[in-house]
């Protein structure tokens, strides 16, 4: 240990020393001259004069000086060289950072434990001035600890890591590292990422570079491949409606990827946590089946359900569990003109029958008007080819503002009132033929629309075979949305929003009278869809993947999880509400506005209630781990390795030595702060020197005739 | 601080301040009330003799000048008596003024030889308007300009009080007895000066222009700050006629010096009246025409004890 200066130059400012004593000695120099008629009188008292050149207040001299070494030692920025803290192995104070996978592949054997026992490992190799952080990653990365030297946290943090049902995802974790990095003042860097690189997890190039003269160390913890893995890939869910109750009929499909010999392997159906029933089923290797199971009868909301393989090696992707409800059906009502001669909506009822869950309820009123009692228990009113009455359009407006859904099909004699003409997404014209060659068809489809959507894919629907002899003109108001067109550009289709609801406007006829559209097969999903987006009904999802999240203020977002809204009230109403997480954890989502987001980080079931209830079923989401993380194919660590780190330079070394030696030194300085001592010293001796001088000014004025030095 | 006097475009009318002569002229009426004779002035002549206004009458002596007989009187009585009457011839009026270095001081807006210059040029004004006969010798160690008292030397007077400069080393008893010796016949004499010698000096100098019969009228001019001393800090304090420095610490000092200059003030207003000089201090950040004032009072009460 030796004493050392960050700074040596301003040492000279020791020389400053010498200040006060040439000031002393020249102030005689500077002295005033007063100008006076005659000494006669100031002669005559006696006087004491002493030579300035000759110093009087040693001490205070001594203050002074003292006072300036101090503040030269100060600005030297001394600090006690410590030569043990030698640069080490690696040239100086590293940045490490550790990348723990938490991702459920991990689970395979005992690679999660030998990866903390590796990150352990590294952390205490730490030497006294190297920083560490600890990052653990799935599908995202958190920092459990962040560029710290502290040991004792940093263990405390690893052990908090648990494998989670996340897949691997090497770029996030990977740019957090690069960040760490970038934003470190130590003069190497070091990543460690210990996972057991699976080749899903890296895309490629995803951006990431670390700093250079960073060094990078794949650490992989899995082993050659899985010798085999059974997973369930998927779970159908079809629906009948048998004697007004619905029935599931579950079928699974089950994958076995690698094995050597046929296995015998069973798969069970778990509904509300009890095994209804099991297959057993012969698979060979590398071999996919599917499992159907006896139909259930669901009867009770938010009915837990759980596919089952027999164990392996990685369990996590051997189940997949899921959340059905029974489906309320939705409530048509078609209103057909009072004097019309002929069925105009045979096509359209027998459309909407025609459900294997009974979707639709079809009710069916020949008037010119609608009654109130006609809109209980409504969902959708479509107005087939009908002129309503005023009376009637606002009764509808009514309808539409609380939620409702409304098709107007114009044909021949469908009509708006003009009283409630605001309603409609534009003006209806007058009835265009298009009887010169083979008729008119649709040109343009809104495909990004929902009620287009399901037909955007290849062989999802044909619409181009439908022609279309008449139609009424239609112009469409500023803000209306336009669905679809004829080829000549004229629009078929468009939609206005009032309040919650949706009123659509079909410019031909839902029958086979303007149109051979009824005569089309995709006549009929397009008459479901009309009424399902009509009627706000999205379609329930049976189950999320791990990292996805649902927003719990948001209906559409409930609606597509599956929330029944008769027993989960004042979940989007944004009351206080509580979720419990599969391991048994609780979320609280306490109320308010805006968004409350439900991460979605383990596998099973979560379920939302409000604090303090225990209801008899609660509002369930069903969770599946992502089934990319079950492919255990392997990445080649040293390809991403030289994916993210740069090319080696021939002059980066030599720098990193020279740097590190000095923010070594500078790091010790800062440790150490002597300068703070130094300053706060010289500070009180000018004090000091302050109150010591007055003192003998004071001393020295009181005295007759005297000139002090 | 030293206020240099500066010279230039001033003239002799620069002293005539019509503010001052306005005060001057009051007084003079005032004057008038209470001495006989417009024409006499205020100045009594120190001689009696054949004048208009009579005095008294004395017995007849050989060698009087028989014409001055009252033959009136020797009618009556057959006896001869000369006629006596107050002189009515006009006084001589010098102004002896102190130009040494030591009278360049001046803290104020006014440097003392400034001061006295003023004060010289009102009094001469003055005692000419009086008919007086006005002369001017300045002095420090010896005598600088000489001006022979006469009615019509008024202007060479102001010209020459206009181009005093002061800046020799100064004393009173050589100059003073050079002009005894110039000044053959009784006057006014009015000594300017600040007066730094010893009293006993001062008035052993003083001493054959009184014994000569001169009525003397003596004015000490001084600085405030030679009075108050109002120095703070230590500095080296230079003689303006020795240039010798000394340092000095104002503090405790300041009031050794107030008492010393006290007692030198007073010392010498006891010696001039002893002497029957009329003695006057003038601040110079006093008005002139305040010691003006004072001096004709003290020249009425010197008329009335005669």
């Amino acid at each position: 240990m030796s004493l050392a200066f960050l700074v040596p130059l301003f040492l000279l400012g020791v020389a400053g020393i010498v200040v006060p004593i040439i000031v002393h000695l020249t102030r005689r120099q500077r002295r005033n001259v007063v100008h006076f008629p005659s000494l006669m009188f100031l002669e005559k008292i006696p006087y004491q004069e002493q030579r300035r050149r000759r110093i009087q207040h040693w001490f205070l001299l001594s203050l002074r000086a003292l006072a300036l070494a101090l503040l030269a030692l100060a600005f030297a920025r001394p600090f006690v060289e410590d030569t043990e803290l030698g640069l080490g192995a690696t040239g100086g104070p590293r940045e490490v950072v550790v990348l723990v996978d938490q991702s459920y592949s991990m689970g395979v054997e005992d690679q999660f434990e030998r990866s903390r026992s590796e990150a352990r490992a590294i952390f205490d190799g730490l030497g006294p001035l190297d920083r560490a952080s600890l990052v653990a990653f799935a599908q995202g990365a958190r920092v459990l600890a962040r560029s710290t030297s502290d040991r004792t946290r940093l263990r405390a943090a690893l052990d908090t890591v648990q494998i989670g049902g996340g897949a691997t995802r090497f770029g996030p974790a990977l740019k957090v590292a690069q960040t760490i990095l970038e934003e470190s003042t130590l003069p190497s860097g070091e990543v460690y990422l210990l996972s057991d690189f699976q080749r899903n997890g890296w895309i490629g190039d995803e951006g990431v570079r670390l700093p250079p003269g960073s060094e990078f160390t794949p650490m992989p913890m899995g082993h050659e491949g899985l010798e085999e893995n059974f997973l369930v890939t998927d779970v159908a869910l079809p629906r009948q409606v048998v004697a007004g109750r619905e029935r599931v009929t579950p079928s699974a499909r089950v994958v076995r990827r690698g094995g050597t010999a046929t296995r015998e392997v069973t798969v069970t159906l778990e509904i509300d946590g009890q095994e209804l029933q099991s297959r057993s089923i012969s698979m060979v290797p590398d071999a996919a089946t599917a499992v159907a199971f006896q139909p259930f009868t669901l009867s009770r909301p938010y009915t837990r359900g759980t596919v089952r393989i027999g164990d392996d090696a990685l369990s996590a992707d051997n189940a997949r569990h899921f959340v059905v409800s029974p489906g309320a059906a939705l409530s048509v009502l078609i209103v057909e003109g009072a004097g019309s001669s002929r069925d105009e909506s045979l096509y359209l009822r027998r459309a909407l029958d025609i459900t294997a869950d009974g979707r639709f309820r079809v009710s069916v009123r020949r008037a010119n008007s609608v009654r109130p009692v006609d809109l209980e228990e409504t969902d959708v009113v479509i107005l087939n080819d009908v002129q309503i009455d005023g009376a009637s359009a606002e009764r509808l407006r009514a309808f539409l503002e609380a939620g409702g859904g409304v098709l107007v099909a114009l044909a021949e004699d469908g009509g708006w009132p003009a009283s409630a003409a605001d309603l409609l997404p534009g003006t209806i014209g007058p009835v265009q033929d298009r009887l010169q060659g083979r008729g008119g068809r649709l040109g343009y489809l809104e495909y990004g629309h929902a009620v287009f959507e399901v037909f955007a894919g290849p062989r999802s629907g044909d619409f181009t075979g439908a022609r279309f002899f008449r139609a009424r003109a239609f112009e469409p108001a500023e803000g209306a949305s336009v669905l679809a067109r004829f080829d000549d550009g004229t629009i078929a289709l468009a939609e206005a929003r009032h309040g919650l609801g949706r009123l659509l406007v079909w410019t031909s006829s839902l029958d086979s009278y303007w149109t051979d559209l009824a005569l089309q097969p995709v006549y009929l999903p397009f008459v479901h869809r009309l009424a399902e987006h009509l009627g706000g009904r999205a379609e329930a999802r049976p189950w999320f993947t791990i990292g996805q999240v649902v927003d719990l203020a948001n209906p559409e977002a409930l609606e597509t999880a599956g929330l029944v809204a008769t027993v989960a009230d004042g979940l989007s109403e944004g009351f206080d509400q509580v979720a419990l997480t599969p391991s048994g954890s609780t979320i609280q989502m306490p109320a308010g506005e805006g968004p409350r987001y439900l991460p979605l980080e383990e596998s099973g079931f979560y379920t939302v209630r409000p604090p303090g209830t225990e209801p008899e079923r609660p509002f369930a989401l069903a969770v599946n781990v992502d089934l990319e993380e079950s492919n255990v194919a392997r990445l080649d660590p040293t390809q991403l390795a030289l994916q993210i780190t740069a090319p080696p330079g021939s002059d980066q070394g030599a720098l990193n030595v020279e740097l590190a030696a000095s923010l070594q030194r500078e790091d010790q300085e800062r440790r150490q702060g002597l300068w703070r001592w130094l300053l706060i010293a010289a500070l009180g001796l000018f004090v000091a020197e302050t109150a010591v001088s007055n003192w003998i000014s004071r001393q020295a004025a009181g005295a007759p005739g005297v000139v002090t030095g | 601080m030293v206020t240099a006097r500066t010279r230039g475009s001033t003239t002799g009318t620069q002293f005539l301040d019509p503010a001052v002569l306005g005060r001057i002229g009051n007084l003079q009426l005032l004057a008038k009330t209470v001495v006989d004779g417009f024409l006499t002035g205020l100045h009594r002549s120190p001689y009696l003799g054949f004048s208009i206004d009579f005095a008294e009458h004395r017995p007849y002596m050989p060698g009087d000048d028989i014409r001055r007989i009252d033959w009136r009187l020797w009618a009556r009585t057959d006896r001869h008596y000369i006629k006596l009457f107050e002189a009515d011839t006009n006084a001589n009026f010098v102004v002896l003024l102190d130009v040494s270095a030591s009278m360049s001081y001046g803290t104020h807006s006014l440097a003392k030889l400034d001061y006295a210059r003023y004060l010289a040029a009102c009094l001469s004004f003055f005692s000419s308007e009086q008919r007086d006969r006005v002369g001017l010798v300045t002095f420090d160690h010896e005598i600088v300009e000489y001006v022979p008292p006469s009615m019509k030397h008024l202007d060479t007077i102001l010209h020459i009080l206009d181009g005093a400069e002061a800046g020799r080393r100064g004393s009173l008893k050589e100059p003073l007895l050079q002009i005894t010796e110039l000044l053959g016949r009784k006057g006014i004499l009015v000594l300017i000066s600040d007066f730094y010698e010893e009293p006993d000096r001062v008035i052993e100098a003083i001493g054959p222009l009184k014994a000569r019969g001169h009525d003397m009228i003596a004015f000490q001019v001084m600085d405030p700050a030679e009075l108050e001393f109002p120095f703070e800090q230590a500095s080296g304090f230079e003689d303006l006629e020795s240039h010798e420095q000394i340092p000095v610490v104002p503090g405790k000092l300041k009031e050794d010096y107030k008492r010393m200059v006290a007692d030198h003030l007073e010392t010498l207003k006891t010696r001039f009246a002893s002497n029957r000089i009329d003695y006057t201090l003038l601040d110079t950040s006093k008005p002139l025409d305040l010691a003006l004032f004072q001096y004709l009072l003290a020249r009425e009460a010197m008329r009335r004890t005669r």
